[in-house]
């Protein structure tokens, strides 16, 4: 039997009992529709983290405290809460003084409400030096960015997020005004341009910024620093200047080992590649979870199949009579079981793009979320073959049992 | 074209051994027109279904065109059935949610006719069996004659050389079983060979020669006198 003539037969068939057809494929559109949301979400997920990775600048090199025990997935100590004080001025010093570096930018952070009259929000600062804001694009809304001269007289002034100027300062204009941080008074000069929350989990727009004397000397009373950020001399490879930071991070710090360093070194690279590695296996997590559906949808189809091989008992006899060989019978109800999961799998990818549109336009009209619009074809290829693979792995039991079937007895057949 | 020689076949079940067929030896020749008449569990049907290779036999030997059905695969004798052979069966097994036109065209599907051709070969088939203006309709919608038709229309639409009948008129009033052995009548005069199985004598008389099976061993084997009955004197 032609293929052409098995799919005019399974199309009158599966027209024929179209409530039940609909009801079969609804296993597979949910399941399909389910994989396809689920990628795109991850899709998505992992353009919005990596856009904002790359947000720092290819050129960019971050120190963090404490060893990493080269472990690509195992965490660095600080961000397991305990804290590493091996990050000094004197590193800074020394590593200005190299010359594959145009710069370094120091940070220390901490925690304090933010407070103006009845206003109040609790917040993470940040001290920082004054290249600070050129080296992390940091543009700035209004009034300006204090200096370094207000960093070596520990002026009390501090540049906050725009989101935080308005809860604080309502309408009321930011500039010039005094806010409490903590126990201390910082004068407004600036506020930030929005942009969202950053790569590090600290949302941009609520932080504030201090110079890097006050926050570490007056606020935190520490003399140690929370991470450096190091911009590479456009001249040198960045994995040259990597290497350079490590050596002279480990001659200050005395360090022979390089296993037993006190600090790790990430690059823009380092970071983009891990974080890849986590979205990659978030999205391949939901998207198996998704996948249990599709299995759950293939049992719904091969049931329906064997009902349907029973009710067709004498059908199929009648077919062997007249020189339908076991094949031709396979191939029919194949073609069928096939039919059902490809017209599902194609509703189930629509549906999931209807989905995947209205998250977009959701969460970029009420949430304000810089969400990246992510529909990887890939997506769609992967779920349509996932959908035939479905039809044929659990159409070919019920398939094999009509072929099976002798002539004679499936035209006596009640 | 038939031969059949000391054919037997046995059900087992369980322990118990039934012989449907005792080792019965025939020969049909091209353009006879035989009935098979018997009452029931004597082996006609058995014998219908093991001729028209819907069903093997247990012993003895079954040549078509020479050929014993042991030698042949379930995909050979399926390919001759379609091929050769034609079936009408006692309750005419038509799809009823296809039209008539999909019902003939069934055999054509499993044939090797290209599908430019089917056209032709089930308007001619449905023509030849007087139903043109149902080509189009449901079968469900049609009445016992007109479904018998149109399961004799698919029994020839390949233009097999024999075409096995089963109780073609059990099923149906008198003036519609007239029409159906008509056509029979008219086929057989056109060259196809008819096997016919019966419980009725009046039915199987439209045939030159009478097998009667009784117990699964032939009874007797003789011809009509002549001249054979015509759709005229078909009567219940």
């Amino acid at each position: 039997m032609r293929i052409r003539d098995s799919l005019r037969s399974a199309v009158k068939s599966l027209g024929h009992g179209k409530t039940r057809s609909i009801l079969t494929m609804l296993g597979i559109v949910i399941g399909i529709a389910s994989v396809i949301i689920l990628m795109s979400i991850g899709q998505s997920a992992q353009d919005l983290i990596l856009q904002q990775v790359q947000g720092l600048g290819s050129d960019l090199i971050i120190v963090i405290p404490g060893g990493s025990t080269n472990s690509r997935l195992s965490s660095p100590a600080q961000s397991q809460g305990i804290v590493v004080a091996s990050l000094k001025q004197a590193d800074v010093d020394a590593l200005s003084r190299e010359p594959s570096i145009a710069g370094v930018a120091a940070e220390v952070r901490g925690q304090a409400s933010a407070i103006y009259q009845d206003n109040d929000m609790t917040v993470t600062y940040d001290g920082v030096t004054a290249n600070f804001f050129a080296m992390r694009n940091f543009g700035i809304q209004q009034g300006y960015a204090f200096t370094q001269s207000d960093i070596d007289s520990f002026n009390h002034v501090a540049v906050i997020g725009s989101s935080l100027a308005t809860t604080l300062f309502g309408n009321l204009n930011p500039i010039g005004k005094l806010m409490r941080l903590g126990t201390q008074s910082f004068r407004v000069v600036g506020v930030l341009e929005k942009k969202g929350t950053g790569a590090f989990g600290i949302d941009q727009d609520n932080m504030v910024v201090l110079p890097i004397t006050v926050a570490q000397k007056q606020m935190l009373g520490i003399d140690y620093l929370n991470d450096f950020i190091i911009q590479a001399n456009g001249a040198y490879n960045i994995d040259f200047v990597k290497g350079r930071v490590q050596t002279i991070l480990e001659q200050n710090h005395g360090i022979t080992d390089p296993n037993k360093d006190d600090f790790t070194i990430e690059t823009q690279q380092d970071i983009l590649s891990l974080l890849g590695n986590i979205t990659s296996i978030l999205t391949l997590f939901l998207t198996a979870i998704a996948s249990i559906s599709l299995i759950v949808g293939g049992i719904g189809i091969m049931n329906i199949m064997l009902v349907s091989v029973i009710e067709r008992t004498r059908e199929i006899g009648l077919r062997k009579a007249v020189g339908a060989s076991d094949k031709d019978i396979l191939q029919q109800f194949l073609i069928e079981s096939v039919l059902i999961t490809l017209v599902g799998g194609a509703i189930g990818v629509t549906l999931g793009a209807v989905f995947v549109v209205a998250i977009y336009f959701i969460l970029s009209t009420f949430f304000a979320i810089g969400w990246v619009f992510a529909f990887p074809l890939s997506a769609v290829f992967i779920s349509l073959a996932v959908a035939a693979g479905t039809g044929i792995i659990f159409g070919i039991y019920p398939a094999r049992q009509a072929a099976r079937k002798s002539p004679i007895e499936a035209l006596r057949y009640e | 074209m038939i031969v059949v020689k000391d054919l037997k076949k046995d059900y087992a079940e369980g322990d118990t051994v039934t012989s449907a067929l005792r080792g019965i030896s025939f020969s049909i020749d091209k353009g006879d027109f035989v009935s098979i008449i018997g009452p029931s569990g004597s082996g006609k049907s058995t014998l219908l279904h093991i001729l028209s290779f819907l069903d093997r036999p247990t012993g003895g030997l079954y040549a078509f065109y020479g050929k014993s059905i042991d030698d042949m695969t379930d995909a050979e004798l399926a390919h001759v059935r379609n091929k050769d052979m034609g079936f009408v069966f006692q309750a005419f097994n038509l799809l009823s949610r296809l039209t008539v036109f999909e019902n003939v065209e069934i055999p054509l599907l499993y044939s090797d006719v290209p599908p430019a051709d089917r056209r032709k070969l089930v308007e001619d088939a449905v023509q030849s069996v007087g139903l043109p203006e149902k080509i189009n309709t449901e079968t469900g919608k049609l009445s016992g004659g007109q479904k018998q038709r149109v399961a004799i229309a698919r029994a020839l639409v390949n233009n097999p050389s024999i075409i096995f009948a089963d109780e073609p008129t059990g099923n149906l009033d008198s003036q519609s079983g007239a029409q159906v052995m008509g056509i029979l009548d008219d086929l057989n005069q056109r060259g196809h060979t008819i096997v016919l199985v019966t419980h009725e004598t009046y039915t199987a008389e439209f045939a030159d020669r009478i097998i009667r099976l009784k117990d699964g061993g032939i009874e007797s084997d003789a011809p009509v006198g002549k001249p054979r009955r015509s759709k005229d004197q078909f009567f219940k």
